[in-house]
């Protein structure tokens, strides 16, 4: 009779720990990746504009430092352009990420692009840099 | 006359094999320099179909009228990115006769994975040869051959029936399951809404129904029930226990509508379900939505209604599962059918030891065929004299069981078949037209695809298979058989050539989009992460030069197995003998037709 509660136990434990663990594990290991930020990545997710564009669309860093950008393309093949510090990280394809890394120089707000044509909003798919 | 006229056939068909692999083996000659102008656009190429000679160098110059695509020629290494306002020029030699299949190899939308086109090489023999090899193949599957009807009780192998007997096993099936079934539904929720970067929709649409309907239907029959964890939480507050046996039930254990104790809400639920075939396989958040809402309605009828009733009238999957199971070589059957007859207590369908069948069957009596058997062995743990037998059996044989035949279950069985011709041509067709219509693109351009739809599935295949009833009784002169019972009867013949046809379509949609498993594992919310350091692992063909072979064969072999089944249908139908050899003609010509079309449609 014993052994019969305790497997019924362990049964109810392993139902629970699946319901509320598997979330639990999902959330916080996303928000660890966020703080750790990668050793000083910056996940940058670009969507057509349709879908929300730019995630973030604004990204402050500082003026000297250098700044790394992984650039994930999440729903089609996008691109990234950031003429003003000469940076263009060409064709990144759905579902792969690619590395820029610049030092900025001046200090004041810049423009970047998709630079492959994503949707029919493709020209307004911006974002700004924040150099500060 | 009748050996000579089978020997004869087989000899020309063998012939016509030769003749194709001719064209394997004689060095191509020097063709043509052929170039095509092709655009591609989200999610078609155009022209979707050209044809060339064998020999001719096809050179695309590819132009995207949209978004970044890719062009991968399935089995050949050929792989380009075709950047929008950039032309590509890619050379595919067409050495042989047949066709070649290309693909999109950057995903560009929910559609990407069916985003193909065609090059059919001429002479393209295959649907000929094809078609002639299936004409042989019926002809010799309905000369009558003794099927053997033996069994092999596998828990004579004590290891198996001791851990079948153990109340713990059917949790330990569900819980991994339980465990996908919720990553499946947050990464729907939550995930990245791009259907080949999301967990759930690869899971569900690649890789479980690819292991559903190519390993366990075949093989297990409704065996995934015994394991599926979207009746678990009802069940188990119902029951106020997951392992025990209460004797108690937590449920108000309502009595089923008795005009509802069929399989017709689990047709509406199908029909509705591959109708938006499309869109469900594509979307993330439409995958969740679906699964949740299907462990919602199985928790609030659990919790109303007694034993398992969403599992035996409700579920749509398991209105497919059943109607295949009966071909499945493994069964669940009282051992000593006497043992039964004396037995007071019938503690496997009352309850006893173990759960009351949660089905509402009777192994000791009622139950002749697999199909509302969920293999969830309380009747092993139930039973006190152990008179039950889990068995390995001919392939195909409940298909032969007369007693319970019945339209819910034949309709079922037609929608199923229809259903597979219709997603082969939308899934795995060049037509972009009728992809788009069947992914809501307009509601207008939906309800024609709609209207198609239903007109083939539900009236032009049951028309057809009408048809075939009354033809069959009319030249075997036996005018006083119901038609309506042999349309019923004759829809189980169907369902070995439907089920291989769902295997030859599964094995083309899986094989070429396999690496996506290895991606999502590793990134299963297409978040950026990277578990297994797989989220770019490229694309790995398998070897597709063999998918045609393999297509082939199987639809063979489910058309012997249906035309093997009508045999013994039509022999029970319309009586021994000449009538019986008469009638079986339609039958068989109906069956000769429908996996002649399947070829034409992948081999074409």
């Amino acid at each position: 009779m014993t052994t019969v509660k305790r497997v019924e136990r362990i049964a109810v434990a392993v139902v629970l720990a699946i319901l509320v663990g598997v979330p639990g594990l999902v959330f916080s290991y996303q928000a660890l990746r966020a703080r750790n930020g990668q050793r000083g990545e910056i996940l940058v997710v670009a969507r057509t504009v349709e879908r929300g564009g730019w995630r973030p669309a604004r990204i402050v860093v500082r003026r000297g430092q250098t700044v790394k950008l992984r650039i994930l393309a999440e729903d089609v093949t996008h691109g990234f352009q950031l003429l003003h510090f000469g940076v263009n990280a060409g064709a990144i394809k759905t579902g792969t990420t690619r590395v820029v890394e610049f030092t900025p120089d001046r200090v004041g707000d810049f423009p970047f692009y998709c630079s492959v044509r994503c949707s029919p909003l493709h020209m307004a798919l911006m974002g700004t840099l924040v150099v500060e | 006359m009748r050996g000579r006229l089978a020997a004869l056939t087989l000899v020309a068909a063998l012939a016509g094999g030769l003749l194709l692999l001719t064209g394997f083996l004689v060095a191509p000659p020097k063709g043509r320099e052929v170039e095509v102008p092709l655009t591609v656009q989200r999610f078609a190429f155009s022209p979707a179909r050209i044809s060339v000679e064998a020999g001719d160098r096809v050179t695309f110059r590819i132009r995207s009228l949209d978004i970044t695509h890719g062009f991968s020629v399935e089995g050949r290494g050929i792989d380009a990115t075709v950047l929008p306002g950039r032309e590509v020029r890619v050379t595919v030699p067409a050495e042989h006769p047949g066709k070649i299949r290309y693909r999109c190899s950057v995903i560009c939308g929910p559609l990407h994975p069916f985003m193909v086109g065609e090059i059919v090489v001429q002479p393209n023999r295959w649907p000929l040869w094809g078609g002639g090899l299936a004409l042989v193949v019926g002809f010799l599957a309905s000369t009558g051959v003794t099927r053997s009807a033996a069994r092999r009780d596998l828990l004579s192998w004590r290891p198996l029936h001791w851990l079948l007997t153990r109340r713990p096993f059917q949790f330990a099936l569900i819980a991994p399951n339980l465990l996908a079934f919720t990553l499946i539904v947050l990464a729907g929720l939550v995930g990245t809404t791009t259907g080949a970067m999301n967990f759930s929709t690869i899971f569900v649409w690649l890789t479980w129904w690819g292991l559903l309907v190519l390993l366990l239907i075949p093989l297990g029959g409704r065996v995934w029930c015994a394991m599926c964890p979207i009746p678990g939480p009802g069940e188990w507050l119902a029951r106020g226990a997951i392992v025990d046996r209460a004797r108690r039930t937590l449920g108000l254990g309502w009595a089923w509508p008795k005009q509802l104790q069929n399989l017709w809400p689990a047709f509406g639920g199908l029909l509705v379900l591959v109708l938006f075939g499309l869109i469900v396989t594509t979307r993330p958040l439409v995958t969740a939505l679906l699964l949740l809402g299907l462990a919602l309605v199985a928790l609030v009828t659990h919790l109303v209604f007694e034993r398992r009733v969403f599992c035996r009238y409700l579920c749509p999957v398991g209105g497919l599962l059943g109607v295949y199971s009966m071909a499945a070589p493994l069964e669940l059957r009282a051992r000593d059918l006497e043992v039964c007859r004396q037995c007071r207590g019938k503690a496997c369908f009352r309850g006893g030891e173990g759960y009351p069948c949660p089905t509402f069957q009777f192994p000791g009596g009622g139950m002749a065929r697999n199909t509302y058997c969920l293999l969830c062995t309380e009747c092993l743990k139930a039973c006190p004299y152990d008179n039950l037998a889990v068995s390995l059996r001919p392939f195909g044989a409940d298909l032969l069981v007369g007693r319970g035949r019945r339209a819910d279950e034949a309709w079922i069985a037609l929608l199923l078949l229809g259903t597979a011709l219709a997603h082969s041509v939308i899934k795995l067709g060049p037509w972009g037209w009728i992809k788009s219509w069947a992914n809501f693109d307009g509601t207008v351009e939906f309800l024609l695809y709609a209207a198609l739809f239903f007109g083939v599935v539900l009236v032009a295949l049951p028309a057809l298979s009408l048809l075939t009833a009354w033809l069959s009784r009319a030249v075997a002169g036996s005018a006083r058989v119901g038609l309506g019972r042999l349309f019923v009867d004759y829809a189980y013949a169907l369902i070995p050539l439907s089920l291989a046809a769902w295997m030859a379509f599964t094995l083309a949609v899986v094989l070429p989009n396999l690496s996506y498993i290895p991606r999502v594992l590793s990134d299963p919310l297409g978040w950026g992460w990277d578990l297994f350091g797989t989220r770019e692992v490229a694309w790995a063909w398998v070897p597709l030069g063999v998918l045609p072979w393999a297509q082939l064969a199987l639809l063979l072999v489910g058309l012997w197995g249906s035309v093997r089944t009508a045999r013994p249908i039509v022999t029970e139908a319309l009586g021994e003998g000449r009538a019986a050899r008469r009638g079986l003609v339609p039958l068989t010509g109906l069956l000769v037709v429908i996996a002649w079309a399947f070829l034409a449609l992948y081999l074409g």
